[in-house]
């Protein structure tokens, strides 16, 4: 074995690094170690930030100038507006929502986040201000009229979404009858296209985006929708666990929004029909 | 055709911060890659550890999990809050200094040790021979692989979907989703194409301008 001879430019080459490496990882652990923010400032910065995903149609995305738009944006902006606060939109990724609420980069998730009990553990909801159905979305020129007729079908549905939860959990209403498994994708225009080119022969989807992407197309008679027996999904804005407070301003907010008619107002826009709540 | 010039603007809107993250990671990521290159041929022990783990870290983990990481993982272990384009911005060089810095290490490796000892007897310096000897030569054999890297580099900006960055990828899918159809991606792809078809045009022009001894 070669013995290692350091010369002293090398012994002090050494040294100087060792500090440097030990002077970095301290700095670091101290910096651990040092209390942790709160974000409870919202009241007085009077803005707050508000999380969504703008590839989300029709809840949050842009129109063709670039402006953000769409259901959840609309009412955001009307329920912030009563409370006096001005809401800064930050575009997130939807598989990074919680993360992205729990380090405080954005105060509220609100874009279409189907409340399910899971997600009740990680934050704090406001009360439903939006109630939709789960329904299958499939070609008239298919076999699929009704839900018996999905045996050993191919199904589409979207990744980490609560319809995929849905299915699982009660896998009486749909899964028993599918027995394959479910094709997963990570928007529904591309499920939409698969449905469409023969790939699946339905799409599991809330009633409401159903609506909006079947009006986008081409030929929207060449579409059926078929009803599902899945309880009804109701869509809450998350907070942390620990902004009780704007917890209780939110739900009044949210209660003003829809007694003036403007939640109604915002949904005709979007969905073609009134809130439901 | 009227349906690609709406969708143009907010396209080219992402293809600034594609050009921006492009950009700004090629300037800081050439020259820290040259330091780690020199560290890792360094005489100190040490040193030339700590860039090796380094650089088996940053190639070997992916670059969306160090992205994550920078971004997520420092704020919540409560050592750093960057904002979203810094922090992309810090992950992106790191990552490719790396890489770059393993290049370099195969150019200066590429030059005969007996020009070490020709310009020792010429009476250079340690530093004049790295000035007007090696680094000369080095840069001619590092510049294909480096240009590999340049057009790799215009691609993997798309990355920074995961923090929410508005990219020209993003925006591609923004305007898929919303108008339900394939025509977006078509156009996202073609931007890219130019962008690196540019690139490659720039990379030969400068390979040509160093070949000055042929």
């Amino acid at each position: 074995m070669k013995r290692i001879q350091l010369t002293k430019k090398q012994w002090l080459g050494n040294g100087i690094v060792l500090l440097c490496v030990v002077l970095v990882i301290g700095t670091v652990w101290a910096l651990t170690k040092r209390p942790s923010k709160h974000w409870s400032a919202q009241s007085a910065h009077q803005t707050i930030v508000v999380g969504v995903d703008d590839t989300y149609v029709p809840m949050g995305f842009r129109n063709a100038h670039g402006q953000l738009v769409g259901f959840d944006v609309d009412l955001a902006r009307a329920a912030f507006k009563q409370m006096g606060l001005k809401p800064k939109f930050q575009v997130i990724d939807w598989s990074m929502k919680e993360t992205e609420l729990r380090t405080g980069h954005i105060d509220v998730i609100w874009n279409g986040y189907t409340m399910t009990a899971e997600r009740k553990r990680a934050v704090l909801f406001s009360k439903p201000y939006h109630e939709d159905k789960l329904v299958l979305l499939t070609m008239k020129r298919g076999s699929v009229k009704q839900i018996k007729d999905m045996a050993h079908k191919r199904l589409g549905v979207q990744t980490g979404s609560s319809s995929l939860q849905m299915y699982n959990d009660r896998p009486t209403v749909l899964k028993h009858t599918v027995k394959k498994p479910v094709v997963q994708y990570d928007s529904y225009d591309k499920a939409l296209n698969d449905l469409q080119v023969g790939r699946l022969d339905a799409v599991l989807i809330s009633r409401d985006y159903a609506h909006y992407y079947v009006k986008q197309e081409a030929r929207p008679t060449d579409f059926r929708i078929v009803e599902t027996a899945f309880p009804k999904e109701q869509y809450g804005v998350g907070m942390r666990k620990t902004d009780r407070r704007l917890q209780a301003k939110l739900n009044q907010a949210l209660e003003q929004v829809a007694a003036n008619g403007e939640a109604n107002r915002i949904a005709k826009k979007y969905f073609g029909h009134s809130n439901v709540q | 055709m009227d349906y690609l010039l709406q969708i143009l603007p907010s396209l080219l809107e992402g293809l600034k911060m594609t050009i921006g993250i492009f950009g700004l990671t090629l300037l800081g990521a050439l020259p820290l890659g040259v330091l780690v290159a020199m560290g890792l041929r360094s005489d100190i022990q040490l040193l030339r550890w700590l860039m090796n783990l380094y650089i088996s870290v940053m190639r070997g983990t992916p670059l969306l999990l160090q992205i994550v990481f920078v971004y997520y993982g420092l704020s919540m272990a409560n050592i750093a809050t960057l904002p979203r384009f810094e922090a992309a911005l810090v992950t992106f060089i790191l990552n490719y200094a790396a890489y770059f810095a393993e290049i370099f290490r195969g150019g200066l490796q590429a030059i005969p040790k007996g020009q070490y000892a020709g310009a020792k007897v010429l009476g250079l310096t340690r530093w004049q021979t790295m000035r007007y000897v090696i680094l000369p030569q080095v840069v001619k054999v590092v510049m294909p692989s480096v240009g590999n890297e340049v057009i790799n580099l215009v691609k993997d900006s798309s990355l920074v979907y995961v923090i929410g960055i508005g990219d020209l990828m993003r925006a591609g899918n923004i305007a898929a989703a919303r108008d339900v159809s394939l025509v977006p991606y078509l156009l996202v792809g073609l931007l890219y194409l130019m962008l690196t078809v540019l690139v490659t045009a720039g990379m030969r022009h400068i390979e040509t301008r160093l070949n000055y001894y042929r």
